[in-house]
């Protein structure tokens, strides 16, 4: 089965169908994969602060990583999760919009970005454990990690803004559009006001 | 409050986020985003502490110091990329029943940050031997969990309004 044709059998199973056709799930589980990326998002900050010497110094980063790092992959495999789930509702259209595939690379980088921490500055962690901050690799790749997770955070938004009314062709009819739910919410009275009306 | 999001609409700054530079909502959006995600981990981090969860090796206060000056600065940021977010789309953001219910979580939540770091800081040891230890307050520091959770879904919910039936004024405009 090829790539396309694999997107295609997403979007027609059971489940995908299933979330498109209700009014309910698919804001929810938009909620949770906010609430999700908050927390990894938060955990790393803290972690990253803690390398870079600027928060948390004095506290020793293996104490503080092990138990922030809990918390970053309980919320991350949520965020996969609750991501999979909106994917497989209108599997082509993301596959192939561009913010969507920016944001798998660069969750990609975000993983090598840790490895590579970890086979630098994560080899000699008991020796600056409790200093103020990692040596210089570990502080490169926590400079990296924020700002990718950043790319991360944007790249998610603009898919929402460049997706709104994408389909696919042929792609299967929902039971509730959620784009005809949205365009029906009053729009900008200053943008829909016809030309010549008061400003 | 119709009355004013259109009056809001029809503002300089409001018409500008509108018409121009399509590109400054998802960013701002995204501000706002990050904003959530220092909120909430710093928020987490105070009260896990609080619960004798994580963060052990700092006394209460430290955690306090450590964590509530970047809570506050995040809710500066929110508020500020929020009111952008009014400014840019008034009539999605205002004439929703999901924006004041949030507003109303947030305000509950404000209330209980700041009386929370205003008692930490003047009572931190009473707060290490034996508030933190009343089951009252254990029970109020999971529950702001709670409202963090309330005030993430029904920001999403904004988007969604009309899920809320004729709760919604945005169903009867």
């Amino acid at each position: 089965m090829d790539f396309s044709a694999f997107l295609k059998s997403l979007e027609d199973s059971g489940l995908a169908s299933g979330l498109r056709g209700s009014l309910y799930y698919f804001p929810f589980i938009e909620s949770a994969h906010v609430m999700a990326l908050a927390l990894v998002f938060g955990s790393i900050l803290v972690v990253d602060l803690r390398a870079l010497g600027i928060a948390s110094t004095h506290r020793a980063f293996t104490r503080l990583s092990t138990e922030l790092l809990k918390i970053t992959w309980g919320a991350f495999a949520v965020s996969a999760l609750t991501g999979a789930l909106m994917f497989v509702t209108n599997a082509r259209v993301y596959a192939h919009n561009t913010a969507f595939q920016v944001k798998m690379v660069l969750l990609a980088l975000a993983g090598l970005n840790m490895a590579l921490f970890h086979l630098t500055a994560g080899r000699s962690v008991a020796r600056w454990d409790l200093s103020p901050t990692a040596p210089k690799a570990g502080r490169i790749t926590a400079a990296a990690s924020l700002i990718l997770w950043l790319g991360i955070i944007l790249a998610g938004r603009v898919i929402g803004f460049t997706t709104t009314g994408a389909q696919a062709k042929e792609a299967p009819v929902s039971t509730v559009n959620f784009d005809d739910f949205l365009n029906n919410a009053p729009s900008s009275a200053a943008s829909s006001a016809p030309p010549g009306a008061p400003p | 409050m119709k009355t004013f999001a259109e009056w809001l609409s029809a503002t300089f700054p409001s018409v500008y986020l509108q018409t121009h530079e399509a590109w400054m909502l998802p960013v701002i959006q995204s501000l706002h985003i990050t904003g959530i995600g220092i909120a909430v981990g710093s928020a987490l981090m105070m009260t896990l502490r609080l619960l004798g969860w994580v963060g052990t090796d700092q006394s209460l206060l430290e955690s306090q110091r450590r964590f509530g000056p970047w809570l506050t600065a995040a809710l500066y940021l929110l508020l500020a990329s929020g009111a952008l977010l009014i400014i840019a789309e008034p009539i999605r953001e205002l004439i929703t029943f999901s924006f004041w219910l949030k507003m109303t979580c947030v305000a509950a939540m404000v209330v209980m940050f700041a009386a929370f770091q205003a008692s930490v800081r003047k009572h931190g040891q009473e707060w290490e031997q034996t508030l933190s230890k009343r089951r009252s307050i254990r029970i109020a520091a999971m529950l702001t969990f709670v409202l963090w959770g309330c005030i993430i879904i029904l920001g999403r919910l904004i988007a969604y309004d009309h899920i809320w039936g004729h709760l919604s004024p945005a169903t009867k405009a």
